[in-house]
């Protein structure tokens, strides 16, 4: 196999005889790597228009806008006049950063619980932690705002972060497991054996060899709990607690006449969740490569 | 059965040859103790938060309920729900929607495999290829509803391409609408797609491939004949988190772009849901079509876990 | 094991500072400073200044009271208000739509009857606080202070008839499509329609139309009948004005993106668009781009010259029945009834609903006029006068009998299929 793998590649130094035949090789194969680059920058182009949309169109004034030309900083100004724009990013952050927490600490303990610290039924357990990844938002929606309205929880940064660690724990359970999974169990049996207890294990042990999941799981409970819109719409009813995303909708839903503010809106909230993507995005493929399973 | 026969070797490990420790030593209760205990705090959220939720919903779905006021009616409001013309309507765009669902996987494929050709920079356009999925449904939907204006980018695109007549404005017919609906959500799978598919061609051994091109097979055939096949599970796991998206991730982008109308045009039952109980303060007819979601779910989920197992006997 | 530690105890700050970091609407103390809460869906209307200005006024006659007016999203707004009645988190003041609007949502409305002294009610014109009560009657207690006297009108601009040729203001369909043929040559888009303007939705909502083509159709005694099911929503009449309707876009008369244009106002107030079909809550939005080139007219949807105009008070303020601060909450509604709230209603370009007042813009005094000077008969918002459930069914189809997509019976049935499903105490003959 090895041999014929050889022999096969492209490109490899053949009897110089062959010469002009390996010149239309490479010439064939560079308009390849031509065409393709060519396809991959306009599927580039796709993906990126309507950033420079947002962009372009957040620094106009309306008149700007419905001519297409001109540009002018004041509808940004006019952002911050309409929503408490400072606030509702200050209230994303904190109920994005406490919810991810709070799912970490749910889930990296479980996952390892269910990966390596077997009892009896702890499968079907298991299967019903992660089922519940198939309940909808919108079948619970209606008695979770119930429930958490009784216990005074509606406009409260808690209950909303409830709801989100709620949904956000199936899969973040889940993927932990299938990540201690990769772990192998001598490692844990030593370190019991050390004297340390399961517990001590896998904090000092499994947890910090957990990063990449841990990352994964960050940005993509980030990506989502940012971007939420039905419970923060709910259970965040003033501008004062609200994300911003909200803020954003809630500006749109009231037919401020300003395309231009709803732009610089829109880019002003995409940003925060780019970064994040940005600065994990390493972790990102790793993670998924093993909650895949190989 | 065989679905938590599935689960339970996940749980149990890779390590072959474990044998099942009697409940007797002493390292075994404390391993039992402790695995109850690091997976008890999860249990409780999915069962204080979502567990009940659920059970308090079937219960609603069977009152009258507005919210302040409920009165027992019983299972016949399921039978009344399900005569309603209005709501097949609703499950119609659910279902013309899962047409988008190729698309949604078919493109990031090809994607995926140009991405995978290793040309000069591919790992800058796997970045931007993923940018989309970090933003907002909310923020998209905005600059959609821009793009398939009649004075927007899609009808200028029409115009400069000659194809003049066939300007339109999209989102005022009620299956235009939807079109454009699922014209945005592939938009925005893409990336994500692209990225589970891109990683699933990392995981393959190029000595396979190099056979069948030394079989004579041309680049065509050995994509679709051997990179695919090998792909399944991807491509499975893909089409799940699409599917759930379809279903459950649009309400934010069906809110900004045409909240559900012309009509019923882009009301999907999710969205559905929402307006049933807020918007015309029917919670108790809002919670049936809550759980009508949730048993579409379940039988999607388990036809997919069926699909899994029988193909390679394996649990995810 | 110290790096586990300082992420715990980052973990506890955090989930301490958002325990005590809730805010919430109003505060709890009755003595000393009290926030009031308001919730309005006015988007960019003048209605919304008004309020702003009232709220602004009532803070400085109240040192001790904040008002903190929260704009929520128009399209949702009742979704909201209902869902915070459930748990209690509304506002103590909300904006309130008058009519059935009303009835449907009294549940958790506060009855006024009683907690505003009568001499504050007896001079907010009778007329608009009847519809704010059961039965219509106001003798049953009001829910809602009104804002303003509202029109449902057309607006149009003199310039453009001028250049254009039209001499006389159209008052009947054939009229209209004729004006509508010389505007068109003249290069200005007739009739604009869109989603821009009053911000209920993203399709426009038609019931400004629907109910001039009712009152070209029947007449005001008759629209009774239109509740209680005597006249279907199916009728021939019905269905031939609709059929009229349709033909403003399929013979060029209006934009064609009529469902989608979000700039429509944006049109009318540049003088590209010659006439709109709107509302009071935008005329100072008019008179202040267009200045004396605006006037306002009744759209003449009827076969014979029309004879009704829409003169209603359509929304204004109700108390929560939860409220926490009721005693502040009906100052403010008290508030609202006195002379110097009717000037600021006034000054924000509104006409005032206290009997006394008036308007200082010349083109609502138009409207005015059109009742007490050519007597036109004065209809309710037909969107107030009819079942929610309907209004909902035609909110949805009415859009697209205009764009042409669905044909009027088909909207006109649906309509008439969701009557038939309502119980029989919603389909009486009197009001509820």
């Amino acid at each position: 196999m090895a041999a014929d793998s050889r022999t096969a590649s492209p490109g490899a130094a053949p009897a110089a005889g062959k010469a002009p035949r390996k010149r239309a090789l490479r010439a064939r194969r560079r308009s390849r790597v031509g065409l393709i680059f060519g396809i991959m920058t306009l599927i580039a182009v796709v993906m990126l228009y309507p950033f420079w949309y947002m962009l372009d169109n957040a620094f106009r004034t309306q008149s700007q806008f419905e001519q297409q030309r001109g540009n002018s900083a004041v509808s940004w100004g006019q952002l911050f006049s309409e929503l408490p724009a400072g606030r509702e990013l200050f209230n994303s952050t904190l109920i994005c950063v406490v919810s991810i927490l709070l799912i970490l600490a749910v889930s990296t303990t479980a996952g390892f619980a269910f990966a390596k610290l077997r009892y009896r039924g702890s499968s079907t357990v298991f299967l019903a932690v992660v089922a519940a990844l198939m309940v909808p938002l919108q079948s619970i929606i209606i008695p979770e705002y119930v429930n958490l309205g009784k216990l005074g929880l509606i406009n409260t940064y808690l209950g909303a972060i409830l709801v989100y660690v709620a949904l956000g724990t199936p899969f973040a359970t889940f993927l932990m497991a299938t990540y201690y999974r990769g772990i192998s169990d001598d490692l844990i049996e030593a370190a019991v054996m050390d004297g340390l207890g399961y517990e001590r294990t896998f904090l000092r042990i499994a947890l910090p060899l957990s990063w990449p999941a841990i990352a994964t799981v960050t940005v993509l409970q980030f990506i989502q709990i940012w971007d939420d819109l039905l419970v923060g719409l709910l259970f965040l009813q003033n501008p004062q607690q609200r994300t911003i995303t909200v803020g954003l909708a809630a500006l749109s839903a009231g037919r401020t006449t300003s395309i231009p503010v709803l732009m610089a809106g829109s880019f002003l909230s995409a940003v925060p969740a780019i970064v994040v993507y940005l600065i994990f995005q390493r972790y990102l493929v790793r993670g998924l490569t093993l909650g895949m399973g190989k | 059965m065989s679905v938590s026969q599935a689960a339970s070797r996940l749980a149990r490990g890779t390590s072959p040859g474990q044998p099942a420790r009697p409940g007797r030593s002493r390292l075994a209760r404390r391993r039992r103790r402790a695995g109850i205990l690091l997976s008890l705090p999860a249990v409780i959220v999915v069962l204080a938060l979502l567990g009940i939720p659920i059970g308090q919903a079937v219960y609603y779905s069977m009152t009258n309920w507005n919210g302040l006021t409920a009165q027992w009616i019983g299972p016949s409001t399921y039978s009344t729900a399900l005569s309603d013309p209005v709501l097949w309507r609703v499950l119609e765009n659910n279902a013309l929607l899962l047409l988008a669902i190729p698309f949604a996987i078919g493109i990031p494929l090809a994607i995926a495999a140009l991405l995978n050709e290793h040309v000069r920079g591919w790992r800058f356009f796997r970045s931007v290829y993923f940018l989309p999925t970090a933003v907002s449904w909310v923020v998209i939907g905005m600059v959609a509803v821009q793009f398939f204006a009649l004075n927007g980018l899609m009808n200028k695109m029409l115009a400069a391409a000659g194809l003049g007549r066939f300007q339109t404005d999209m989102l005022a017919g009620q299956r235009s609408a939807l079109i454009a609906l699922a014209i945005t959500f592939i938009w925005s799978m893409l990336g994500t797609n692209t990225i589970i598919f891109l990683t699933g061609m990392a995981t393959l051994d190029p000595t396979l491939l190099e056979a069948a091109r030394v079989d004579g097979l041309n680049r065509r055939q050995v994509f679709f004949r051997v990179t695919l096949p090998l792909l399944k599970r991807f491509v499975q796991f893909s089409f799940v988190i699409t599917v759930i998206s379809a279903f459950s991730a649009l309400f934010s982008l069906i809110f900004v772009m045409t909240n559900g109308g012309p009509g019923f045009g882009t009301t999907t039952l999710e969205f559905f849901v929402y307006q049933s109980a807020f918007s015309l303060g029917q919670f108790g007819t809002g919670a049936l079509y809550g759980i009508i979601l949730f048993v579409i779910m379940i039988v999607v989920g388990l036809v997919q876990l069926r699909l899994i197992r029988t193909e390679d006997g394996e649990g995810w | 094991m110290r790096r586990w530690k300082v992420l715990a105890v980052t973990a506890a700050a955090a989930l301490l500072a958002t325990a005590c970091g809730s805010g919430g609407g109003s505060s709890g103390s009755t003595s000393g400073p009290v926030t009031l809460t308001i919730w309005e869906n006015y988007g960019t209307e003048q209605n919304a200044t008004a309020l702003k200005n009232l709220a602004k006024a009532f803070e400085k006659l109240h040192k001790n009271v904040t008002v903190n007016v929260v704009s929520q999203p128009a399209d949702n707004y009742f979704a909201l208000l209902q869902a915070a009645a459930v748990s209690k988190t509304g506002p103590d003041l909300a904006v309130m739509w008058t009519g059935l609007f009303t009835l449907q949502y009294k549940e958790f409305l506060a009855n006024l009857k009683g907690k505003i002294p009568a001499a504050d009610l007896a001079r907010i014109d009778p007329n608009a606080l009847k519809w704010t009560s059961d039965q219509f009657n106001a003798a049953n207690g009001p829910y809602v202070i009104p804002l303003e006297n509202q029109f449902y009108i057309g607006f149009y601009n003199k310039a453009a008839f001028a250049k254009a040729g039209v001499t006389a203001v159209p008052a009947d369909w054939s009229q209209l499509f004729s004006a509508c043929k010389k505007l068109k040559a003249a290069g200005y888009t007739p009739l604009t329609y869109g989603n821009g303007g009053q911000p209920l939705g993203a399709e426009f909502y038609p019931w400004y139309d629907m109910s001039y083509m009712m009152i070209g159709a029947h007449q005001v005694t008759d629209w009774q009948q239109l509740y209680s099911g005597q006249i279907p929503w199916t009728s021939a009449a019905n269905e031939a004005q609709l059929s009229t309707w349709a033909k403003l876009k399929s013979e060029g008369c209006t934009n064609s993106d009529v469902l989608t244009k979000t700039n429509n106002l944006g049109d009318f107030e540049t003088g590209k668009a010659a006439m709109m079909v709107d509302g009071t809550w935008d005329t100072q939005k008019f008179t202040s781009a267009l200045g004396s080139k605006v006037a306002a007219f009744v759209p003449p949807f009827s076969d014979t010259p029309i004879k009704g105009v829409v003169d209603f008070a359509g929304d204004g303020l109700s108390m929560t029945s939860y409220s926490q601060h009721q005693h502040q909450a009906l100052q403010f509604l008290e508030f609202m009834t006195t002379p110097q709230a009717a000037q600021i209603v006034n000054a924000a370009g509104l006409i005032p609903a206290i009997t006394g007042t008036s308007t200082s813009n010349p083109v609502n005094q138009q409207m005015l006029n059109f009742v007490s000077a050519d007597h036109l008969t004065v209809y309710p918002m037909l969107d107030n006068v009819v079942q929610p459930d309907v209004v909902n069914t035609g909110s949805k189809v009415l859009p697209s009998v205009l764009n042409g997509s669905i044909s009027p019976k088909s909207a006109l049935s649906s309509m008439q299929t969701t009557f038939g499903q309502l119980p029989s105490s919603q389909r009486g003959s009197t009001y509820p």
